[in-house]
């Protein structure tokens, strides 16, 4: 028969950190083993018929509201699984009791974040690849893809990750949690200009909309995609930073609240 | 035995004592007050067991002890470490299974197992083969590649022990082990518990079953509203009872409760069964009463025995274990 001593310390460290992060990449990804694959289909499929179905709003769709929704569509591939469906597992792992457990396993909350990150960037970056190829094949538009989007996809998504983790483990009621994701969606699509120019937003919501990140994350995915950076793009680099911060902070106080 | 370390075997000398000592700690909830200025000491390799009805403060204590609470007052230690000033080390240096059921739906069970131990620092080779230990053990080596979906309560209980003790802490909780499992397995459930005693762990075990408790824990606490009401061995608590007789009564369905005689301890009625104590030179006078309630259809069947730890337990926090539908009865 077979024992494991009991520990007779305790780990720190940045070794400690990659052992964890590797350990809870599997975790993630075991606890989605039935549902991945099936959530890149879709995210895929979404992203491919948005990006398509844009098209129908118009008889002849002019160039500059194509190539809006054509790098505007990205955007929302790389928000999904960190911004709306992370949230949602936590709500679920709060209501059935199952949070409990994760919370007392002995690994770091960066580690567990970092962990989760790496997740979302899996789920949203194949569907971005097949939403840019189908907008390509279906408008021809111009794009110039510059390695500037490497920084503004990881961006981009540790935003929409932070942003989501956030609402997950910082508001305490699971209702609370899914409603909020569903306003979120709504709020993503309808009155942020991701899909289309600020312009054709009243003044104040424009005014509004800079100071959330979704509008800059359109302009950093949107720059690398076409015209490369500028003042804006700066701009919009610094704004998410502020949120991705503010987020990860606003998580690990909330994971590592005691009442 | 095999013993393999999940650690530098040089760091031991950190430690002299690894006994967990939970001091003077008081949790309030606002006015409620869950935990009160309770103490008490678990040596490592004792099985210690946390008795009390629902809702006695019971899983509030041990959640502080994990670090998923912050005590109003008192201290918490380990060895060397003050686990409610270091909640990290409270997870490294103690596991846990929860009263709630653990997130293993996507896994298979061996899968669960092993990553379990992976991520409390066990080696690769030594958690597999601890994880072979375990699910022969507890006997559910046929559903070793079975996702947690498909599995039953009382095996996903199972699992989660096999992912709280795979890899051990200096203490292991236990919330509610058994629940759902069935009577076989509870039983290899409860050797296991004791080759963690064997191995070093002290254990924490949080239940309402007595019964099981008094075959299974060296010393144990009953906690009622808040307060450690009585502490000490199952027998020291039994000692109490010593001239006292368990008479148990099943009703007849339908029946109301009988009033009872005034010889008669404190009584508690779960479902039909109404059990209460009474002196041994009471012997005749009960079985009498009883037959009495037998002729006259009010119940069914009696039975007269030696007093167990449950009726130390009904004296004490006039409950019943194992089931929530109980009365307590006063006369």
């Amino acid at each position: 028969m077979t024992t494991i001593a009991p520990p007779i310390n305790v780990r720190r460290g940045a070794a400690r950190w990659w052992r964890d992060y590797i350990s809870m990449l599997r975790w993630h990804l075991a606890s989605l083993r039935m549902w991945f694959v099936t959530l890149t289909v879709v995210q895929v499929l979404t992203g491919a018929g948005f990006v398509l179905g844009i098209s129908l709003f118009f008889k002849h769709i002019p160039v500059r509201a194509a190539l809006f929704a054509s790098t505007g569509v990205p955007v929302l591939n790389l928000l999904m699984v960190g911004l709306i469906l992370g949230p949602q597992l936590v709500a679920d792992q709060k209501a059935n009791g199952s949070q409990e457990y994760l919370r007392t396993i002995p690994v770091g909350r960066l580690a567990t974040a970092g962990a989760w990150y790496t997740v979302c960037l899996a789920g949203g970056v194949p569907a971005m690849v097949v939403s840019l190829l189908v907008a390509w094949l279906r408008y021809d538009i111009p794009l110039h893809v510059s390695v500037m989007i490497v920084p503004a996809i990881a961006l981009t998504t540790f935003t929409g990750a932070m942003f989501g983790y956030a609402l997950a483990h910082a508001i305490v009621n699971p209702m609370a949690t899914r409603l909020i994701t569903q306003l979120l969606v709504f709020v993503i699509f309808g009155f942020a200009p991701i899909l289309f120019p600020i312009a054709q937003m009243p003044r104040w919501l424009g005014t509004l909309n800079w100071w959330f990140p979704f509008r800059h994350m359109a302009v950093v995915i949107r720059a690398a995609l076409t015209s490369g950076p500028n003042s804006a793009v700066l701009a919009a680099y610094g704004v998410l930073g502020a949120w991705s911060v503010l987020c990860a902070a606003l998580a690990g106080r909330a994971l590592g609240r005691r009442a | 035995m095999t013993v393999e370390k999940c650690l530098e075997p040089s760091l031991a000398s950190r430690a002299d004592d690894w006994s967990l000592r939970i001091d003077g700690i008081t949790k309030r909830f606002g006015a409620l007050v869950a935990n009160d200025e309770i103490t008490l000491r678990v040596a490592p390799g004792e099985v210690y067991g946390l008795l009390g009805p629902n809702g006695a403060g019971k899983s509030t204590l041990v959640r502080q002890t994990i670090g998923l609470l912050k005590p109003t007052t008192g201290t918490i230690t380990l060895g060397p470490f003050d686990l409610v000033a270091d909640p990290d080390a409270a997870r490294q240096l103690c596991s846990y299974l929860p009263q709630a059921q653990l997130p293993i739906e996507s896994f298979r069970v061996r899968e669960a197992i092993e990553l379990a131990g992976r991520i409390r620092s066990g080696r690769t080779r030594e958690v597999s083969m601890r994880t072979d230990t375990l699910v022969e053990a507890l006997d559910i080596g046929e559903w070793g590649d079975t996702l947690g979906k498909n599995l039953s309560g009382g095996l996903k209980r199972l699992v989660g022990f096999c992912m709280a003790t795979v890899c051990p802490g200096r203490v292991v909780i236990l919330d509610e082990p058994t629940n759902d499992v069935d009577p076989l397995r509870r039983r290899l459930l409860w050797e296991q518990v004791r080759e963690l005693g064997s191995a070093g762990c002290a254990v924490l075990l949080v239940t309402h079953n007595v019964l099981e408790a008094e075959k299974s824990v060296d010393r144990l606490a009953v906690i009622d509203q808040g307060h450690v009401v009585a502490d000490g061995t199952p027998a020291s608590l039994k000692a109490a009872d010593r001239s006292q007789l368990r008479l148990q009564v099943a009703l007849a369905p339908g029946i109301t409760t009988p009033a009872l005689p005034p010889w008669a301890g404190p009584a508690t009625r779960v479902g039909h069964n109404l059990v209460t104590t009474i002196a041994e030179k009471d012997a005749s006078a009960g079985i009498a009463w009883a037959a009495s309630l037998v002729d006259a259809g009010v119940a069914e069947e009696y039975a007269l025995g030696g007093t167990t730890l449950e009726d130390a337990y009904i004296r004490l926090t006039s409950h019943m274990s194992g089931d929530d539908d109980e009365t307590s009865l006063r006369r």
